[in-house]
């Protein structure tokens, strides 16, 4: 425990201290990071509904209703953004609920595949919006956080965009929460719960659990931090647009968790910081990238299929058996 | 409610029939793989834009016959279904510890066929001649020859698959493993083969509709996702693994699309079919003719 | 869960030499290299309009390279084309322009497409002081406070009435109906279209009728629009992939009305698929009917084909962007690393057009819809298909004041 807090710290200074250092005069690689940062804090949110065991690609839909929220919210009633960031959390959280409680009773695949169809249907909810969303045009022009200030005091300054820090240390600070948050929730009872959930609902039923419950509650929470991702997005881009969130973008988010490795609350990390740098760097190979990153990806399932987190490396020898079993 | 039904005219009904038939032929080929592997085609789609491809390679520009090209093209779509099992899903099964590892494994395929086939064929949208010129009139309804020629063949395949499945011990075998695994490998079904072989024929279904539909509309290396969307939203209405609610999917599916878009402006049609499927879910999770989750 | 202290560290040392490896991707300045970008998407079922901005710049670059380069205030420059595909998706739309202009120090790059994709890198382009060349017709891209965006076509509100108003006169035309993709440029497309026909005084029969992207059976929302029986439908930013389709389903469900469209079109998807059902079907070229076509058009024609496989007539619009920013920056090589430069020379600018026969004059319109000359004063061809190519029915301009 006392080595894996050292170890945090020591990522936490090369993050916070070390790479901006080194990288003050190229801003777009702090911006490929804090893009990474961000997918992974939404993939995080995906990690959680596998924790209760089902596959999430519904997680673009609540990165869109987080995003919707954010710019209606700053751009029509002024709302200050650091009001939005957990309203927008809130109103995803608040759909997630309210679509989750009925869909939760699929398992396995058939989950899968309407929540990919969910990711569509709130894709084309936005397209038919009217007024209120701006159907095809998307919003545009949506302001950056602005300072906050006590007594006088500026805590936090206003985002003017002339530097990438600013997003950079905002989405770091995101993805740690988030991970501390997760972390947190696995090792208390609800953690134990979700474990029991994903390992045998049946079983876990029958020992008084209330499976309905719990498993709204997992994917409520999923879908908060979807919509703490899109808020984020949406001033960061200063932009959204239907098209914003697509099928693809679900699957990524799933996909990044897969890859990182499902057992572990580092897997969103892991796979996505991997993707997306991989993705990044491929460009020089620009016609074949998307080939080479498809064949990455069956390549990783042939030989890690458990996720890159599972290879023997990170456990000093010792091979993962993580109790999920078929 | 009233333009709904006023929305019901026979060239609506025309255009569902052929529409839905096709959609059969797709749906049936992923719920095939389904049903045998437990595995969601995800390149479901990618396959029948290969099919696509083929004949208008072999059709097109090669100039073969038609019917030939037709073949080889299911032939050439099934050669890429048998060794993606057998190379990649195989392998991937048998190490994994969850069965979603190969919806991943699926979704890579998927890039890689799509991607490959932009490098391959390059971006431009390509069609090929159609079979039969004219048009048929059925009372206020156009039905061009083209489309009723691909509707009938569509459903002769959809026949001699069912034939396949009733009638031959190959297909027979296939049906037991889809219902019941275990009890299957008991009886000494070889699940290798079987796997390999139904891939290999869902695959090939999925090539056929697009060797079909390519004479009637066009298709481009990107059409892929679409259609796997459809296939999808067909099987989890219709039932997964059950070769009648493959059916009964695609043709619900294409009456629902010609009905909502002559109902409704467009883009509504495909949110309006969403919800539809999602409260639908809600009340029949295993879809219309799907055996109920264990 | 126990880690070994120094196995985390590996996968730390990984990542920071991944992204060491990205910063050494951005070349170390050579003098003699003129990078310009093209963003656009490049996959996918639109593929084509990303593509053949790349395809166009590449031809463009490559056969200026051979020549030695572009002189450009002294010095020979070569011509280094630096692509992204941005999928349609405005987040990578972004990322790809911070990348082109952060990392690759670009200030002059060609694309996106659509309007979602275009406005979406307002931001990163004006931070970064470059200059984008979009496909994409919002008019807020053009007009101030934008200052940034130069339309590299025409756009689909300055040809729609000049058509209208062709086919009201000379082919008798009194009703209209609208068909459009459903995606945010088409839709303002209709709109657009909608007005200019109301001021012509047409019956509009239909224009509530769209269809997804990615749609292949066009008889549902064909059946809709046959059945309101106009004189014309205007299909409305329709893909080159979708307008021989909609042509067919149309004539399949009785139509015997014109067809026309304001966007570039490809003849051989036409002739493949609609055949001889696309007869007569109207739609906006740049210069590449052989009918105007000059030497060097035709020239540019063999080595796009060479360097391609094959031609596509989208590319007619799209030749024109590479080459004026470089004649530009020849009229004023401070433009090279400043826009303000090159914002100054843009109005008074003008070259002979290179890739028609007529000796017509190719400089920087627009003003009267934007405001200042934010547009490409590409040719306005309109082409009428006939046994499999496209004619030129007749050759306008787009109106300066």
């Amino acid at each position: 425990m006392r080595r894996f807090a050292v170890i945090a710290v020591a990522c936490a200074a090369v993050y916070f201290l070390a790479i901006p250092f080194a990288f003050r005069g190229s801003p777009y690689i702090l911006s490929v990071l804090t893009n990474a940062a961000i997918a992974a804090v939404i993939s995080s949110g995906v990690w959680l509904t596998f924790a209760i065991g089902r596959i999430n690609i519904a997680q673009g839909a609540f990165c869109m209703i987080g995003g919707y929220a954010t710019a209606v919210l700053t751009t029509r009633y002024g709302v200050p953004f650091w009001i939005c960031l957990p309203l927008s959390g809130l109103a995803a959280a608040a759909f997630g609920a309210l679509i989750g409680w009925p869909l939760l009773r699929l398992k396995g695949v058939y989950f899968s595949m309407i929540s990919l169809s969910l990711t569509e249907a709130v894709r084309l909810a936005f397209l038919n919006g009217g007024k209120l969303t701006n159907e095809a045009s998307g919003i545009v022009g949506i302001p950056g956080p602005g300072a906050v200030s006590i007594a006088g005091i500026e805590l936090i300054p206003a985002f003017d965009g002339s530097s990438p820090l600013p997003f950079y240390y905002l989405s770091a600070l995101l993805l740690a929460g988030t991970l501390l948050a997760l972390w947190r929730i696995m090792n208390c009872r609800i953690g134990w719960v979700f474990r029991s959930l994903r390992l045998n609902e049946e079983l876990a039923s029958s020992m008084g659990v209330n499976v309905a419950a719990y498993r709204v509650l997992a994917f409520s929470l999923s879908s908060f931090i979807g919509g703490v991702g899109g808020s984020f997005y949406a001033v960061y881009q200063q932009n959204i647009y239907p098209a914003s969130y697509t099928v693809t973008d679900s699957m990524n988010y799933m996909l990044y968790c897969f890859l990182g490795g499902l057992d572990y609350v580092l897997g969103a990390l892991v796979g996505a910081f991997t993707l997306v740098l991989s993705f990044e760097l491929l460009h020089a190979l620009q016609t074949y990238q998307t080939l080479i990153y498809a064949g990455i990806m069956i390549l990783a399932m042939l030989l890690l299929p458990n996720g890159i987190i599972s290879f023997p490396m990170f456990h000093g020898g010792r091979a993962a058996s993580r109790g999920g079993g078929r | 409610m009233e333009d709904l039904l006023g929305a019901i005219s026979l060239q609506t009904l025309v255009n569902g029939l052929v529409t839905g038939s096709i959609y059969a032929l797709i749906a049936l080929g992923l719920t095939l793989i389904f049903g045998i592997m437990r595995v969601v085609n995800f390149a479901h789609g990618q396959m029948y834009m290969l099919g696509a491809f083929a004949v208008y390679y072999l059709y097109a520009e090669a100039k073969f016959n038609y019917v030939l090209a037709l073949v080889l093209a299911i032939v050439l779509v099934g050669i890429v279904g048998y060794l993606f099992e057998v190379l990649l899903f195989r392998r991937v099964m048998r190490v994994a510890t969850r069965e979603e590892n190969t919806m991943l494994l699926a979704m890579g395929t998927a890039i890689l066929l799509e991607n490959g086939a932009l490098l391959a064929f390059g971006e431009k949208q390509r069609g090929v001649p159609p079979l039969i010129d004219g048009v048929l009139r059925i009372g206020e309804a156009y039905l061009p020859y083209s489309r009723l020629l691909v509707t009938v063949l569509a459903l002769l395949l959809v026949a001699v698959l069912i034939l396949f499945v009733r009638y031959t011990r190959t297909g027979r075998a296939m049906r037991a493993l889809a219902q019941d695994r275990e009890a299957a490998c008991l009886q000494g079904v070889n699940v290798d083969r079987l796997s390999a072989l139904g891939f290999a024929i869902g695959a090939a279904l999925a090539g056929a509709a697009g060797g079909l539909l390519v004479t009637v509309f066009a298709i481009n290396s990107g059409a892929g996702t679409a259609v796997s969307v459809k296939a999808f939203t067909m099987i989890m209405l219709g039932g997964a693994g059950v070769i009648a609610g493959a059916i009964l999917g695609g043709l619900t599916l294409g009456f629902a699309e010609a009905i909502g878009y002559e109902a409704f402006p467009g883009s509504i049609t495909y949110l309006i079919i969403f919800i539809g499927l999602i409260l639908f879910l809600i009340v029949r999770p295993q879809g219309i003719l799907g055996k109920p989750e264990r | 869960m126990s880690a070994n202290l120094r196995s985390w560290f590996r996968p730390l040392l990984a990542m920071g030499a991944a992204a060491l490896l990205v910063g050494a991707g951005s070349a170390s300045a050579e003098d003699n290299v003129l990078k310009i970008g093209v963003l656009g998407v490049m996959s996918g079922p639109a593929a084509s309009w990303g593509l053949v901005n790349k395809y166009c710049a590449e031809t463009t670059a490559q056969w200026m390279n051979e020549k030695g380069g572009v002189q450009i205030g002294g010095k020979k420059y070569k011509i280094e084309i630096v692509a992204i595909d941005d999928k349609n998706d405005p987040k990578l739309a972004v990322s790809g322009a911070e990348r082109l202009t952060q990392q690759d120090g670009i200030k002059y790059i060609i694309g996106p497409n659509v309007d979602t994709t275009a406005t979406s890198i307002r931001p990163v382009v004006e931070k970064a002081g470059a200059m984008h060349f979009p496909y994409a017709f919002q008019r807020s891209l053009y007009t101030p406070p934008a200052s940034n965006a130069v339309l590299g076509m025409i756009a689909s509100y300055q040809a729609g009435p000049i058509i209208y108003k062709y086919l009201k006169e000379k082919k008798g035309v009194k009703s209209i109906a609208f068909v459009a993709r459903n995606e945010s440029d088409p839709l303002n497309q209709r709109t657009e279209g909608v007005q200019a026909a109301q001021a012509l005084g047409l019956t509009i029969s239909t224009s509530k009728d769209t269809y997804e992207p990615g749609t292949t059976d066009f008889f549902p929302v064909m059946t809709k629009v046959v059945k309101t029986k106009p004189d014309l439908i205007v299909l409305s930013g329709v893909a080159p992939a979708d307008a021989p389709l909609l042509i067919k389903a149309g004539r399949e469900l009785g139509f015997t009305g014109i067809f026309s469209t304001e966007t570039a079109q490809d003849s051989k998807i036409l002739a493949q698929v609609a055949g001889d059902k696309a007869d007569g079907f109207i739609s906006v070229g740049g210069a590449s009917t052989p009918a105007i076509r000059s030497a060097y058009m035709e020239e540019f024609v063999q080595r796009y084909t060479k360097h391609v496989g094959e031609w596509n007539d989208e590319a007619g619009t799209k030749v024109y962007a590479l080459e004026i920013i470089l004649a530009t920056l020849q009229r004023n090589p401070k433009a090279m690393g400043n826009i303000a430069e090159f914002k100054k020379t843009m109005p008074a600018f003008d070259m002979p057009n290179p890739f028609v026969k007529d000796p017509i004059k190719l400089k920087y319109t627009g003003t009267k819809y934007f405001q200042q000359p934010r547009q490409i004063g590409v040719p306005m061809v309109v082409n009428e298909f006939r046994g499999g190519t496209f004619q030129t029915l007749f050759v306008g301009a787009v109106e300066d004041k």
